[in-house]
């Protein structure tokens, strides 16, 4: 073959690398794109190495070149090949007989990197180097890695050690002492058993573990051991980088031993002030975005995580950290993940009422109504000024989740906007508006649920929510409401006869749940009525009083 | 994918030197026809023959103290470490360098070529012997072992040298670097460990001799150096994959980068510290710990090197400092660091002890402090790795020559190649290397060490002969 044949191959062939790379950027590994485009490089590659040992390209700043021709020209900055390799000292790149089609991949894949925009750690020669290829060599200058003031560093070091000579007589003197006295009689071998070595393998296997933990370790002996107000914040700013990092890796029980020595040190009055001034510090910013942010994605990444580690953590946290819980609560995606935080935000909201209910203004209707949960959950009367606003939300679901947390929590103050959400339009709202009021079980409470229940329009309404208004009623086991009920089922119209035994029904189931034993035979009256929904709720009611069924 | 398929090449020549070796331990011990010998030898050639098949022909060739399976090199495996050892020693025991296996191997061929590989031994003259007995077969040839070229080892020195420079004049730029605030690269300490790691695989007593010479004025630096490149050795003896050593490199290479705290007045002080200096220089791990961690982000190389950073003066049973409570293990690197770390500076003039400590002393001393200060098991592998007489140990042979350690064996520790700077006849003479396990033609050594002495102590300058 004649040279220039070689040169347009070599050219082609690089042309062909310069494809490959920019088609490896765009597809997978497992596309049929990328994997015919790795397949026709190395048929070039390999079909040029047929009749040549090698292909050794010459890389310059801004050119490429195969046997002194240049092969390839870029002045770019930007999507330069010879640049690329150029600037980490690659010189020279040379594929060998014998080039493996995995060996390309690999070159290519690295070819392929992205090293102004990807956070990669190492250059390109290194990562060359890391892949020991068998035929792929490459030169590298070296020159690279010095400061230019220390070129000449080899030469003055040698000189000034040579600088002073072998003393003759010294020299003499030694062999002269050699000469006379006792030769050495025992010497020190240690031989190697197969004991040592399978002491050793032991050792090796598990060398890419360390314990990440000696870090905290490490970082709160030199904080003991630090005299100065300069090195306490140095430390403390390198801790704050630890528990980062720590949770950046989903190192939560790290974060949590952390934060315990950290208390440690609060409560020990041997510490000084300053130290503990640091260490609150630190405590407040487990509490931060910076790391709340992390905790909610190492959640979300559904890696397993032992709930108690977690609960230990957020109870180690201060009421800083609500705002950060609050903000990333409406982005969690997994459930399991929503649960968590929403168990810490019932924990840490304790600490500060106020500033959890923020959360109520969030523009997503879900994180009101969690918000809304945890405020049940946690039980202090002082977030009803906040939920009271909730019970006009626009989403029904956030308005039946106030409804409920303020049945639960009670007060005088709720009773009002109760009664008021008993005409809601919503029939779910004015059930759950219903029940609130039963759970706040009291003579007020009574009285409008019985007044509501008595309204002539109340009659119109569906069975269904009539029924879980008498359901309510019969919460209140007293003369009245029994009264009221009997006097109900007894009721007997003309005009809307229908409705009326709807009512009458709801009467009789009430009673069942009341439970009393003196109106049995008034039920058994109703047993056999001609009206069926009447006859079946009067039976059931018996068999509850009954049976307690 | 080329991973995997390049540590399947070298497990299969790993297997095979290893295989090799249990056919010549089984075949000393037990008749060519014991099922022992034979079943080791069927295994053998189970390994071999699929290669010659596909390559026509295996060529299996020792060069220093690796193994060479067609021009690639070996690399040693911790599981057969003892038994590429024993290969090594026997090899250069009947001075065989190679052997080539032509065409597919019968196990016939294989019990001829053991049979004369034993009574070689046996013989004042074993190479002759093998080749003789190898002579009439077709499918195993032989050839003496090769000794380096003068010129040849020459220029890789220079390599060396410069690679060795380059690595200091590299630590000292960081220190000034850290020193001054300014940012500094640690992928160009990555590169240069890995040029290190290179060398240590291909060269490791060049680069191991390096280190021997301690008359600088930038120690500290020096001494960083120093401490990597002994880490590396030593864990390339350990088994450690190239990755690893390179990782292992840089944080001894920032061991005591803690150091730059220190005034130079104080590190360099011609006399011992007193107490408010030694405070200062106890913390310099403590230091280092800051130093490290303030280099880049907070990744696995920085977290271990600060780890290393602050353990390398702890000691194996924690009794040196920084104190701590509740402290459960050292890192394995920290445990290496520290013996590196230890030698290099008992050796040395500048640091702790102001008087250094010639190299078999210095060993000896480690010795003493075997499961105290030191992990007794890494320290087996590291006097294994230097060697009982470390290069630029000063020694009288029996031969009444005196000499300068120039290079370790690797198999023959107590036999290293010495450079002769005083003949018997008492004259100072431009030495030549002397290999310690040469022997006569009785299979008697021609020399030994008899003696050791302090070369500072004669103001025997070793840059003169080692650079």
């Amino acid at each position: 073959m004649e040279l220039s044949e070689d040169i347009k191959e070599a050219k082609d062939i690089l042309q062909n690398l310069i494809k490959a790379k920019k088609t490896i950027r765009m597809y997978p590994s497992n596309n049929p794109i990328y994997m015919k485009t790795i397949e026709e490089s190395y048929e070039k590659v390999n079909s040029f190495l047929a009749y040549k040992d090698k292909l050794a390209l010459n890389i310059r700043h801004n050119s490429i070149l195969y046997d002194s021709e240049q092969i390839y020209y870029n002045t770019e900055k930007e999507d330069n090949l010879a640049l690329f390799f150029f600037k980490d000292g690659l010189r020279e790149i040379t594929f060998k007989k014998g080039l493996t089609l995995e060996e390309l991949e690999e070159f290519l894949k690295i070819m392929a990197m992205d090293f102004d925009r990807e956070e990669i750690e190492d250059d390109i020669v290194t990562l060359l180097w890391e892949k020991d290829f068998q035929n792929i060599q490459y030169v590298v200058d070296e020159a690279v890695l010095i400061d230019a003031d220390e070129e000449d560093y080899e030469a003055k070091a040698e000189e000034e050690a040579m600088e002073e000579a072998s003393d003759p007589e010294g020299l003499m003197k030694a062999y002269t002492d050699a000469s006379e006295g006792e030769a050495l009689t025992s010497m020190s071998i240690m031989p190697i058993t197969d004991k040592d070595l399978k002491m050793l393998v032991r050792e090796v296997e598990r060398i890419s573990f360390y314990d990440i933990e000696k870090l905290s370790i490490i970082l709160f002996e030199t904080l003991y051991q630090s005299e100065e107000k300069g090195d306490i914040e140095d430390t403390f700013i390198l801790l704050k980088e630890a528990v980062k990092c720590y949770m950046k890796h989903g190192y939560i029980q790290m974060v949590v031993n952390t934060m315990k020595k950290a208390k440690e040190i609060l409560e020990d009055p041997l510490f000084s002030e300053d130290i503990k001034k640091y260490m609150r510090m630190l405590l407040l910013y487990a509490g931060s975005e910076e790391i709340i942010g992390p905790v909610a994605e190492f959640l979300d990444s559904g890696v397993d995580t032992e709930e108690s580690v977690f609960i230990d953590f957020v109870e180690l946290l201060d009421k800083n950290a609500i705002t950060p819980m609050v903000k990333h609560l409406g982005d969690l995606k997994t459930i399991h993940s929503r649960k968590n935080f929403i168990e810490a935000l019932v924990i840490l909201g304790k600490k500060d009422i106020q500033t959890l209910a923020r959360g109520l203004e969030d523009h997503r209707w879900f994180v009101v109504r969690n918000i809304i949960y945890i405020l049940r959950k946690i039980g202090d009367k002082r977030a009803i000024e906040y939920l009271l606003r909730t019970i006009r939300h626009g989403d029904i679901r956030v308005r039946k989740e106030a409804i409920k947390a303020i049945g639960e929590l009670g007060g005088r103050e709720v009773i009002q906007s109760l009664k008021e959400c008993l005409d809601d339009r919503d029939v779910q709202v004015r059930i759950a508006s219903a029940k609130a009021l039963g759970k706040l079980g009291s003579d007020v409470a009574k009285r409008i649920i019985l007044d509501k229940i008595s309204d002539k329009k109340f009659g119109e309404r569906d069975f269904d929510e009539k029924k879980e208004f008498y359901e309510v009623l019969s919460r209140w086991k007293d003369e009245d409401i029994s009264n009221f009920l009997v006097k109900t089922l007894k009721k007997r119209t003309f005009f809307g006869r229908l409705r009326n035994y709807e009512n009458r029904a709801c009467a009789a189931f009430s009673l069942g749940l009341l439970g009393n034993k003196d109106v049995l035979s008034l039920l058994y009256k109703y047993k056999n009525s001609g009206n069926k929904l009447l006859r079946e709720y009067a039976y059931s009611a018996i068999k509850r009083i009954e049976y307690g069924k | 994918m080329a991973n995997k398929e390049t540590a399947k090449v070298h497990k299969n020549s790993q297997d095979i030197i290893n295989q090799l070796s249990v056919i010549l331990r089984n075949a000393q011990v037990h008749d060519p026809n014991n099922v022992a010998v034979i079943t080791a030898i069927e295994k053998f050639l189970s390994l071999i023959n699929p290669l010659i098949e596909s390559e026509r022909s295996l060529t299996l060739e020792l060069i220093g103290e690796f193994f060479y399976l067609d021009g690639t090199r070996i690399r040693y495996m911790l599981e057969y470490l003892l038994n590429f050892d024993f290969l090594v020693r026997e090899f250069k025991k009947r001075e065989i360098g190679t052997i080539i296996f032509k065409d597919i191997i019968k196990s016939d061929d294989i019990k001829k070529f053991l049979k004369a590989f034993i009574v070689a031994g046996f013989s004042d003259t074993p190479y002759e012997k093998v080749s003789e007995g190898v002579e009439e077969s077709r499918s195993i040839e032989i050839h003496r072992l090769k000794k380096i070229k003068e010129g040849e080892e020459a220029d890789v020195r220079k390599v060396i040298k410069k690679t060795y420079f380059k690595a200091v004049s590299y630590t000292k730029g960081v220190m000034k670097k850290i020193k001054s605030g300014e940012k500094i690269n640690i992928k160009k300490a990555k590169r240069i460990v890995e040029t290190m790691v290179d060398h240590i695989l291909e060269e490791e007593q060049l680069l191991l001799s390096m280190t021997a010479i301690k008359n600088y004025d930038d120690y500290t630096y020096h001494h960083s150096v120093n401490v990597s490149v002994l880490s590396v050795a030593l864990g390339q003896r350990l088994g450690l994959s190239k990755k690893a050593l390179t990782e292992l490199g840089i944080m001894a290479l920032f061991h005591d980068i803690g150091k730059i705290e220190i005034p130079q007045e104080v590190l360099n002080k011609p006399t011992s510290f007193n107490d408010d200096e030694w405070k200062l220089i106890r913390k310099h791990p403590i230091w280092g710990v800051k130093a490290i961690l303030k280099l880049k982000g907070f990744d696995d190389t920085t977290i271990r090197a600060s780890i290393v950073a602050f353990e390398h003066h702890m000691n194996y049973d924690f009794s040196g400092y920084p104190p701590t409570k509740k402290y459960k293990e050292l890192d394995f690197y920290s445990r290496i660091v520290t013996l590196s770390d230890q030698y290099d500076a008992m050796t040395s003039s500048r640091v702790y002890s102001r008087i250094p400590i010639p190299p078999d002393k210095a060993l000896s001393i480690m010795m003493e402090r075997s499961g105290t200060q030191l992990d007794p098991l890494l320290l087996k592998f590291f006097i294994n790795m230097v060697g009982v007489f470390p290069i630029g140990s000063l020694v009288m042979l029996n031969t009444k020559e005196l000499g300068i350690v120039y290079e370790s064996d690797v198999v023959f520790v107590d036999r290293p190649r010495v450079l002769i700077i005083i003949d018997n006849k008492g004259k100072r003479v431009q030495g030549s290397v002397v290999s310690l396990t040469e022997k006569d033609e009785k299979g008697n050594y021609l020399r030994t060490i008899e003696k050791t002495l302090d070369p500072t102590k004669y103001k025997i300058n070793l840059a003169e002969y080692l650079l």
